[in-house]
């Protein structure tokens, strides 16, 4: 059990950026984005798309995925949640799940089949031969997902805690009617934010898809239930939930892989997605008295 | 009678199941993305009734919908400290939990020419033959699916005004409202929640037994998520408008041949458009008060009321 370690900590790292995406656009613009997958889906298969058929070299492809993420998102939420009077924010999920079935055709669409292959960071690193020399069982796209996730993870902490705007969003984060009251750009740190998650999506998007080798279309379902996994796991709104939550669920499928087959990975998020709902809805950051912003 | 449209009332008939279980919680102020869950969930049990324990068709679905009601309490239990958007998450949970779980779900007996039958995981579940084995065709399975539905419409309408069903509404219309007039909207939700499970199990039960195989994949959220998008196109002040919904999606997909590879895309478009134009439904509460109107007008009366406006002058179209 204890070789599983460190690529249930890759996963979950993968899945931490995931969480910390979703967490962050929940807890500035107080909504949960069911298309938060499609949008990722939607940049994994730009850059793939861009990769195969324009033949772009890989290291310009991943920017690439990760700004179609990004602008992907900006776009959804205009369409679902910027004209929010008067609508139930349940009604606003529904939206997003049309979304989400328009972007998963999208995708389709634009490279038909089941699954595509992934080479991890979409083959920047192929000529490493890293498996030599890592664990059993770890690949170079495990050490690759631990890597990027603690850069991107500090680079959202500095973001977050020494500039400015990161400042404003911490305090929309903590209590929206004071930040408003203050005279913060609402609207300009919620496109921020939303930008941001998306940044974020499309990198963990990458990883993951990095490690599992393919993606599918049904890696939009399959990355949003995670991501809500991991986020609801540590508190929806709270960073360090997050985190800790992407960590949890990452070890806990590898877990459940190792007991149960392919389908132990899949149970392992709904299941501890339906836990936390049953058994404490406001997630771990409860526990310590964290920022935690649920509402669930 | 064509083939095409046997199919097409067939099919929309069984999402139809789907797409009440999603309005009953609708009703109550509740949006689940789990219905297609309570559907496997019927499918499976009503499939093992007739295959393993060789239950006719009647105690099938009687066994399928207490199933589905059974999975409904589950749910409720689980959920009833959440509020809107931790239920529907959960339910979407719950949903995909099943489907994984009926993957790893295998129970295989001897079957009566002594080969096995039962669920196989992901091999899925085959051999619910009971109707063609017992001479049924195309046309009476329309008409066993139109049948039941029509039941369960009478159903739904009959209860929506009994003082039950009049509680749903208002638990669901306003929350805080219903508290305070004595109305608990945590209760409304979960006997929405049993009674949603009890009718979407029941379509599967049906669906099971027209397909004869059924797999983990056929209860995927897609299906779950068309339910639901029909109950909110259609409107929550009538069952009818659920039935709007698959009507306009069916109509999009047979009228919409041009949309042969872009079906997914088009039906999310519309919905987004309707739901953001239209965020009550086509059948919303003010469309019906309307049509009911527009009905009691046209027809004819042997003795007409005189021709003033007002509540004092006998005029009823103000009441809802």
């Amino acid at each position: 059990m204890i070789a599983l370690l460190p690529t249930g900590l890759a996963l979950g790292s993968a899945y931490a950026l995931l969480a910390l995406g979703y967490t962050l656009a929940f807890g500035v613009l107080r909504r949960v984005d069911l298309a938060y997958g499609a949008t990722i889906l939607a940049g994994l298969y730009a850059a793939l798309w861009l990769r195969r058929e324009a033949g772009i070299g890989s290291a310009s492809v991943a920017p690439a995925m990760l700004a179609v993420t990004a602008v992907a998102g900006v776009l959804v939420d205009r369409l679902c949640f910027a004209h929010r009077a008067g609508r139930p924010a349940t009604t606003a999920m529904a939206t997003g799940f049309a979304l989400w079935m328009v972007l998963q055709e999208g995708a389709t669409l634009l490279l038909p089949g089941h699954s595509q292959p992934v080479p991890p960071l979409f083959g920047v690193a192929d000529g490493l031969m890293m498996d030599d020399w890592l664990p059993a069982g770890m690949r170079s796209a495990h050490l690759v997902a631990l890597a990027a996730a603690a850069i991107a993870a500090a680079a959202l902490w500095g973001l977050l805690h020494r500039t400015r705007p990161g400042l404003a969003m911490r305090a929309l984060i903590d209590n929206p009617a004071a930040a408003v009251c203050a005279g913060l750009p609402v609207t300009r740190l919620s496109l921020l934010a939303v930008v941001i998650s998306g940044l974020m999506g499309g990198l963990a998007g990458g990883l993951i898809a990095g490690i599992d080798g393919q993606v599918g279309p049904m890696f939009a379902m399959t990355a949003t239930l995670k991501g809500l996994a991991a986020a609801i796991l540590g508190g929806l709104g709270s960073l360090p939930g997050a985190l800790a939550g992407g960590l949890i669920l990452g070890l806990a499928e590898t877990v459940f892989h190792s007991q149960l087959g392919p389908q132990g990975r899949a149970l392992s998020a709904s299941l501890l997605l339906l836990g936390v709902l049953a058994l404490r809805p406001a997630g771990l950051a409860s526990l310590w008295g964290g920022g935690g912003a649920a509402e669930v | 009678m064509d083939q095409l449209l046997l199919s097409l009332l067939t099919n929309g008939g069984l999402l139809s199941f789907l797409a009440l279980s999603a309005w009953l919680l609708l009703r109550a102020g509740a949006v689940s993305f789990g219905q297609q869950g309570f559907f496997a969930v019927g499918a499976y049990a009503g499939g093992m009734g007739t295959v393993m324990a060789g239950l006719a068709l009647a105690p099938a679905l009687a066994l399928a919908a207490l199933a589905g009601a059974v999975a409904g309490g589950v749910l409720a239990l689980l959920t009833r400290r959440l509020r809107g958007v931790g239920f529907a998450v959960a339910s979407l949970a719950a949903a995909e939990a099943l489907r994984v779980g009926l993957e790893l779900f295998r129970w295989r007996v001897p079957g009566p020419d002594g080969r096995p039958v039962g669920p196989d995981g992901v091999g899925g579940f085959g051999g619910i033959r009971y109707l063609y084995a017992t001479g049924y065709t195309a046309a009476d399975m329309a008409l066993l699916v139109v049948g039941v539905l029509a039941l369960v419409l009478v159903a739904l309408a009959a209860l929506s005004r009994t003082r039950w069903g009049l509680a749903l509404r208002m638990a669901g219309e306003d929350p805080v409202l219903a508290t305070a007039l004595g109305v608990a909207p945590r209760r409304a939700r979960f006997a929405a929640t049993v009674a949603s499970g009890a009718v979407a199990a029941l379509g599967g039960a049906l669906f099971a037994h027209y397909a004869t195989y059924v797999e983990p994949d056929n209860f995927a959220i897609m299906q779950g998520l068309h339910g639901l998008f029909y109950a909110l196109i259609g409107g929550v002040a009538t069952p009818l408008g659920p039935l709007v919904g698959v009507a306009f999606d069916l109509g999009l997909m047979e009228g919409g041949r041009l949309f042969q590879g872009y079906r997914m895309i088009a039906f999310g478009v519309a919905v987004s458009v309707l739901l953001t134009v239209r965020p009550c439904g086509l059948l919303d509460e003010r469309m019906v008060r309307r049509l009911r109107a527009a009905g009691r007008r046209a027809r004819p009366t042997l003795f007409p009321r005189p021709r003033s406006t007002g509540p004092a002058a006998g005029n009823t179209e103000s009441v809802p």
